[in-house]
């Protein structure tokens, strides 16, 4: 039987200016096997998407500099190999207005803060289609 | 058109014309006037009423660093408002602004981490990271006892993890108790307690 | 005590100590560093700690959010390199010749002018490496007229910029053939650079965070300010940028130093990237 090797591990930016809420993501999803880099605000975000390729992007809303919105919009008007990075926007808000805004500005999820461990990396899994 | 030296009033020259071009139609004109009005104190009312409605980010970032530059009560009183925005980016500029003023900030904390508003309690917290590391733990530690809302405890532990002393463990444990069970809160104490009692070892 | 006298002994530094000083450090300057690192992070935090008489990690620690006596920028040069040398960071260099000069020139007529800013320029290096690498490097070259202005708040450090003489270590990037074209050695020792290139760069007295300074430069297509806006506090970094910004004409550049990051200075710019380096642009035009 062919040896087809192993496949690429998944690369996932989390970006939150919190450091408890990086750690706590990056920990549960190295342990689920992704490949984890961080960043402080979108300004970082967007020198590390635009440097290295990333499977999905986690951003938090509010942050110092550049905040999750500007970012995402930002991220949607790039070149052509980052403007389509899927996004999973975690935000504090819960309304359906902030839904729709995290839509509108680019995202392709939204999850309401906190986050439990175990369903960040089940939604990940789904998101960058990695089995459960 | 001369640029004015940040200074509490404006060194030589009138600051007349800048006030006037903080109303030009032209972004340019406005960010110029900002940047010369900065630090002018008695123009603090005015920059505060045009920050309201400037819709150019690099203008508004020029009336925040305007009012930063001042660093009074007044100043500050002019940037708090902006912490309610409904546009994420403002609030960002307004607590980028406060942050470096510690010593403004510090009266109006109390009230800031009490405010109805969950958001603008959650970003209150954040100005406490620049403070004195005792001033910062009582102040955190009243949070963290009374706090209902988890991601203002977030917010809080996460700045007591850099600053807390060892005066914020019992709050932390007792914190830890009331959210047992809960997302992520559990692990964010049990980082801060680690973290501040390595500190008194 | 040890036998070089520090109180070594006496410093325990917890690993939740090196965690909290590393979140720090990374908020403060986008430096982190992985567990292969680690070392390097607890002999640089012992010899600060040693250097301020700090006794414990929880007293330095203080003392660094403190900012007192200027530890933060001590505590950052003790990372990073910072001997100034001819073709430093030459990534930049040759972005600038592979990437920006193209977009720069774009909206330039043939015999226009190029207006490049090395600030600060220290004791000359890299206004002439930029020169030098034109040179080298640009076909272009002369098709545009080429502004390079070197400005410092060191009027010393102007002085010796101006009289252009480099020793081996300053050289030690450029080729032979390099040196012998646009150095020649001088009596006391040490390479003088060219005087063509000496003429043809203007040295300027600035300081960043001052706008009154900062007023009269205009237009910039280009803008080196490398390895000194990470050692500015929160709000001097941010005036800078600000001053920085106006200095550029709109769709202007601006490089910063390799530990450096936009995200810890302002959101004026945007990120652009090139293939040999990530820089920052002045927009074109306002949104909103």
């Amino acid at each position: 039987m062919a040896d087809i090797g192993t496949p690429p591990k998944v690369r996932v930016l989390v970006v939150d200016d919190s450091s408890l809420v990086r750690l706590y993501y990056m920990s549960a999803l190295e342990k689920a096997g992704f490949v984890v880099e961080q960043a402080i605000n979108g300004i970082e975000a967007m020198e590390k998407v635009l440097s290295e390729p990333f499977d999905l992007v986690i951003v938090d809303v509010n942050m110092p500099r550049m905040d999750g919105f500007t970012f995402l919009r930002s991220l949607r008007c790039s070149a052509a190999d980052v403007a389509m990075l899927p996004a999973l926007m975690i935000s504090t808000e819960s309304g359906m207005q902030d839904v729709a805004e995290a839509r509108a500005a680019g995202a392709n999820f939204y999850l309401v803060k906190p986050v439990a461990d175990t369903e960040l990396v089940r939604h990940v899994c789904i998101l960058t289609g990695v089995a459960l | 058109m001369p640029l004015v030296r940040g200074s509490k009033s404006p060194a030589g020259g009138d600051p007349a014309p800048h006030r006037a071009a903080l109303d030009s139609p032209d972004a340019e004109s406005r960010w110029t006037a900002a940047r010369a009005l900065s630090g002018d104190a008695d123009a603090v009312p005015l920059l505060a009423a045009t920050l309201g409605r400037e819709p150019v980010p690099r203008v508004r970032e020029a009336i925040m660093t305007a009012l930063m530059r001042v660093g009074n009560a007044a100043s500050v009183e002019a940037i708090l408002p902006y912490l309610r925005s409904q546009d994420a980016g403002l609030r960002a500029a307004a607590i980028e602004a406060l942050q470096a003023l510690p010593e403004a900030v510090a009266p109006f904390m109390a009230a800031l981490l009490s405010d109805s508003d969950s958001d603008v309690r959650l970003l209150a917290t954040e100005l406490a990271r620049n403070m004195k590391a005792s001033e910062a733990t009582r102040l955190l530690c009243d949070v963290i006892a009374h706090e209902q809302h988890p991601n203002v405890c977030a917010a809080a532990i996460d700045v007591l993890t850099e600053v807390g002393t060892p005066q914020a463990l019992p709050a932390l444990e007792k914190c830890a108790a009331r959210f047992a069970g809960t997302p992520f809160l559990p692990f964010a104490i049990s980082v801060a307690i680690a973290r501040i009692s390595s500190a008194e070892g | 005590m040890d036998l070089k006298g520090r109180a070594s002994h006496g410093l325990h530094i917890s690993p939740e100590d090196v965690q909290r000083f590393c979140e720090f450090l990374y908020r403060r300057t986008g430096m982190s560093f992985t567990e292969a690192k680690r070392y390097f992070i607890d002999r640089r935090l012992e010899d600060r700690m040693t250097a301020t008489g700090s006794s414990s990690f929880q007293a330095y620690f203080s003392l660094l959010r403190a900012d007192a006596d200027h530890e933060i920028e001590h505590l950052i040069n003790s990372f990073t390199v910072n001997e100034t040398y001819f073709y430093r960071e030459d990534h930049q260099l040759r972005c600038m010749t592979s990437s920006l000069l193209d977009v720069i020139t774009s909206q330039k007529k043939p015999g226009g002018t190029v207006r490049i800013w090395s600030v600060p320029c220290s004791t000359g290096e890299e206004p002439y490496s930029i020169a030098l690498w034109l040179m080298e490097n640009w076909p272009q070259v002369d098709s545009y007229n080429i502004e390079i202005i070197g400005s410092d708040i060191d009027t010393r450090a102007l002085k010796a910029a101006a009289e252009g003489i480099y020793g081996d270590r300053a050289l030690m990037r450029l080729s032979p053939d390099l040196i012998d074209r646009y150095f020649r050695l001088v009596a006391h020792g040490g390479h003088q650079i060219d005087e063509g290139l000496r003429n043809s760069i203007e040295f300027t007295r600035a300081n960043l965070i001052d706008s009154n300074d900062m007023a009269p430069y205009r237009d910039f297509d280009l803008i080196f300010c490398r390895n000194v806006l990470i050692y500015f506090d929160d709000a001097s970094r941010r005036q800078a940028a600000e001053n920085l910004y106006g200095c550029l004409r709109p769709g202007g550049y601006i490089c910063l130093g390799h530990s450096e990051s936009m995200s810890r200075i302002s959101p004026l710019f945007r990120v652009a990237r090139f293939p040999d380096a990530i820089v920052y642009q002045r927009p074109e035009a306002d949104d909103g």
